[in-house]
């Protein structure tokens, strides 16, 4: 990370971790719009991450999208700058899903948006119509569908499903950074048998185990996010969607183990993290999806071509 | 601790890399073995070759016939080296950690004496840590090396020593001092010299067939005071930071590599999609855990000493070891393996225990990681 993107993913974690709390999210899986921090998300440029002329680009974007799923942002912040990257236009707000038969599915905040973007395999489509109906994804967080309608084609040089999948990846490496954080506190805090429950070895090794598979989680995200305009980022983001999306069952499982019938409430906030990993490791290809398509490109080298192809790779 | 930072490999690394496979291609006739275990082929010839060519020892200062090249040139070479298969468990003892144990506390006599035999890739080294009744409770060990005259008389076990019937010299940790109440105060490393020291060394066959490891029974074995390395009483901080080194490196997740290769090989041009899907998910685990060990190497590069860094990458590798023979035959299943697949992974299944056991257990590692998380 340069210096500029330092600044820029400090001073949202200072905006996030201020204004993103259990209430709001709460107030989020019940269908409240979260009007207040995309505001001060507006006020403070974030909605222009990676749009050409802001003085960001794109991988200021991704490292942002870490620290807001580490905050377990409730708003669509990738969707929200990937319209105005596309539009070249200072949208109200704008979100993105994909094109299935005939209509726009899985749109974050679809209701609220004021212009839809749908991936379809031909390209993007900008969608007039607003009378998006409301659903949610295994974690609370809004994902609409809209009739398709006028079908407008939108000129694009990225990858668009590609840059959606690299959002999963990162908000699932910050979130996996806090559900770690969250399981150390709480296992250092817990006291049976006259002792904190961290002071057990089985405890300690299963934290262990949760720490190793984060580190693996935020390398994998990292690479994938440096290798953003090479011609490896479809390998990387591959790499990287595939081992995260392996780490979400081991860390997941652990954490709520390591937190007993607390971390099963509603009340706890453990489960605005772990859920949200369940649900995005889902969104833009599950494991399986990524890991054939990362097959296929390994299989193209051959058995002994494979550790040329491999070690190129930084 | 849990952030690995980015590391990119040199340009020279990249040279170099082109020049290692000049070479492998070279000694095509005696590659791939069936295996890439780090431990299981003992080619002194092979290895003289390596030492030749200067890519052994190669990071340590030129005066001891080391290259001053960089950790990432290391890397470059020891995970080109282990892909391929190639039988390098004469030297990799004394390049890896003998040697720059010696290059760090070692007397400048002892760095003459040993250091250039290493990077010409003709001396070996075995580890004597492990004893009867010391295993991962390494400051328990009881060999002795208490002071007679001039030097000291060693008594007593070592365990598992690996190619300790092969090579030449041994790195043990032993007491000066008999055992106190500071469990870590009175060991020393002394070095042996396994041919003519006169210590009773007896092979052991382990359950893949091989005969790799070894007993070495120490009776009134007289040794010379400069034997020791570093000062005695020192022995505890020395073993530690040997460890460093031990566990971040590619062998421990590239063990089972060759498995990797006829998998791919065995599924030929148009894999079912549940075997692409599988060589995917085997590539995001090898390409991540690669990313890691180079990020380490670049922290070794920088002097520091990443011991939980290290941890979590033999954490990981090792899992990930024996993790994907399993992946790649659950692939295969119902189509016949061909010899090569056969083969290796027969030989790597066979060795895949010792791999969360050698240079420390699973459960020995995760305590390092607890303790490096605040948590012990
Ligand atoms: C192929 C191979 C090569 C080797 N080469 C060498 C060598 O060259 N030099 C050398 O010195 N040694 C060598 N070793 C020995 C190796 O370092 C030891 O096997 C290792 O340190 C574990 O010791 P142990 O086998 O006595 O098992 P033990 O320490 O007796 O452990 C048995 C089991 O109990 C667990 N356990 C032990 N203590 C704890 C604890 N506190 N908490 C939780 N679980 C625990 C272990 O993790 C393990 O699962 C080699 C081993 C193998 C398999």
């Amino acid at each position: 990370m340069n210096d500029t993107t330092n600044l820029i993913a400090e001073s949202a974690e200072k905006m996030f971790s201020d204004l993103v709390n259990k209430a709001v999210l709460d107030k989020a899986e019940e269908g409240v719009f979260a009007d207040e921090i995309w505001r001060a998300i507006c006020a403070n440029g974030f909605d222009q991450l990676g749009v050409t002329g802001s003085g960001t680009g794109l991988a200021d974007l991704f490292h942002v999208l870490v620290v807001a799923g580490k905050h377990a942002l409730p708003l669509p912040l990738a969707e929200a700058c990937l319209v105005n990257r596309w539009l070249g236009s200072n949208e109200v707000f704008g979100s993105i899903g994909c094109v299935e038969a005939s209509q726009i599915v899985d749109v974050p905040w679809g209701r609220q948006a004021s212009v839809i973007i749908g991936i379809a395999p031909e390209g993007l489509v900008r969608n007039k119509g607003k009378n998006a109906r409301a659903g949610v994804n295994l974690a609370g967080e809004a994902r609409d569908s809209v009739e398709l309608d006028a079908q407008e084609s939108v000129a694009c040089i990225d990858d668009p499903f590609a840059l959606l999948t690299l959002s999963r990846v990162c908000l699932m490496a910050g979130a996996m950074q806090t559900v770690l954080d969250l399981t150390l506190r709480f296992a250092q805090e817990r006291e049976q048998f006259g002792r904190p429950i961290s002071k057990f070895q089985v405890i300690q090794h299963q934290l262990a185990v949760i720490a190793a598979e984060f580190a693996a989680s935020l390398k994998a995200a990292d690479a994938a996010v440096e290798a953003l305009g090479t011609d490896r980022f479809i390998t990387d983001l591959a790499i990287a969607k595939a081992r995260i999306g392996e780490a979400v069952g081991v860390v997941n499982e652990l954490a709520h183990q390591i937190h007993g019938a607390m971390g099963y409430t509603h009340e706890h906030q453990l489960h605005h993290f772990t859920r949200r990993l369940w649900a995005w490791r889902e969104e833009y290809g599950d494991e399986i999806y990524w890991q054939t398509r990362l097959g296929a490109i390994v299989v193209e080298q051959g058995g002994d071509g494979a550790w040329d192809y491999l070690a190129t790779s930084r | 601790m849990l952030t690995f930072d980015r590391a990119e490999l040199p340009a020279e690394a990249e040279t170099l890399r082109a020049e290692v496979r000049e070479f492998l291609k070279s000694n095509s006739a005696r590659l791939p073995r069936p295996n890439s275990d780090f431990t299981t082929g003992h080619d002194p010839a092979f290895s003289a070759q390596l030492g030749a060519r200067g890519w052994i020892g190669m990071t340590w200062p030129l005066e001891y016939g080391g290259r001053g090249r960089s950790f990432f040139e290391r890397y470059v070479v020891t995970e080109e080296l282990l892909a391929a298969g190639a039988p390098v468990s004469a030297h990799w003892i004394a390049d890896r950690q003998s040697g720059p144990l010696l290059l760090r506390y070692g007397s400048e006599q002892q760095k003459a004496a040993y250091l250039p035999g290493i990077t010409r890739g003709e001396s070996y080294f075995s580890i004597g840590m492990s004893e009867p009744n010391t295993g991962s409770d390494l400051a328990s060990v009881r060999t002795t090396a208490y002071r007679m005259g001039d030097g000291y008389l060693v008594n007593g076990t070592k365990l598992w020593s690996t190619d300790a019937h092969r090579n030449h010299y041994m790195v043990a940790l032993v007491r000066t001092e008999p055992a106190s109440d500071n469990r870590h105060a009175g060991l020393s490393q002394v070095l042996i010299d396994l041919k003519n020291d006169g210590a009773q060394v007896r092979p052991i066959r382990n359950m893949a067939g091989g005969e790799d490891f070894n007993e070495i029974v120490f009776t009134d074995v007289l040794i010379p005071e400069d034997r020791v390395v570093g000062n005695p009483g020192n022995g505890w901080e020395q073993v530690t930071s040997e460890l460093s080194y031990e566990r971040s490196g590619p062998e421990r997740f590239l063990s089972a590599y060759r498995v990797f290769v006829e998998f791919i090989k065995a599924v030929g041009k148009n894999p079912l999609p549940h075997q692409s899907a599988a060589i995917g998910r085997i590539t995001a685990h090898l390409a991540t855990l690669r990313r890691m060990s180079i990020s380490v190497a670049g922290m070794l590069e920088e002097g520091k000493t990443p011991a939980v860094e290290a941890a979590l990458v033999k954490e990981l590798g090792n899992n990930f070891e024996k993790l994907l023979p399993e992946i790649a035959r659950l692939a295969l299943s119902g189509s016949p393996p061909s010899e090569g697949f056969r083969q290796a992974m027969t030989d790597t299944l066979l060795l895949s225990p010792s791999f969360t056991l050698r240079g420390g257990t699973r459960e020995i590692l995760r305590g390092v990681i607890a303790r490096g998380l605040g948590l012990r």
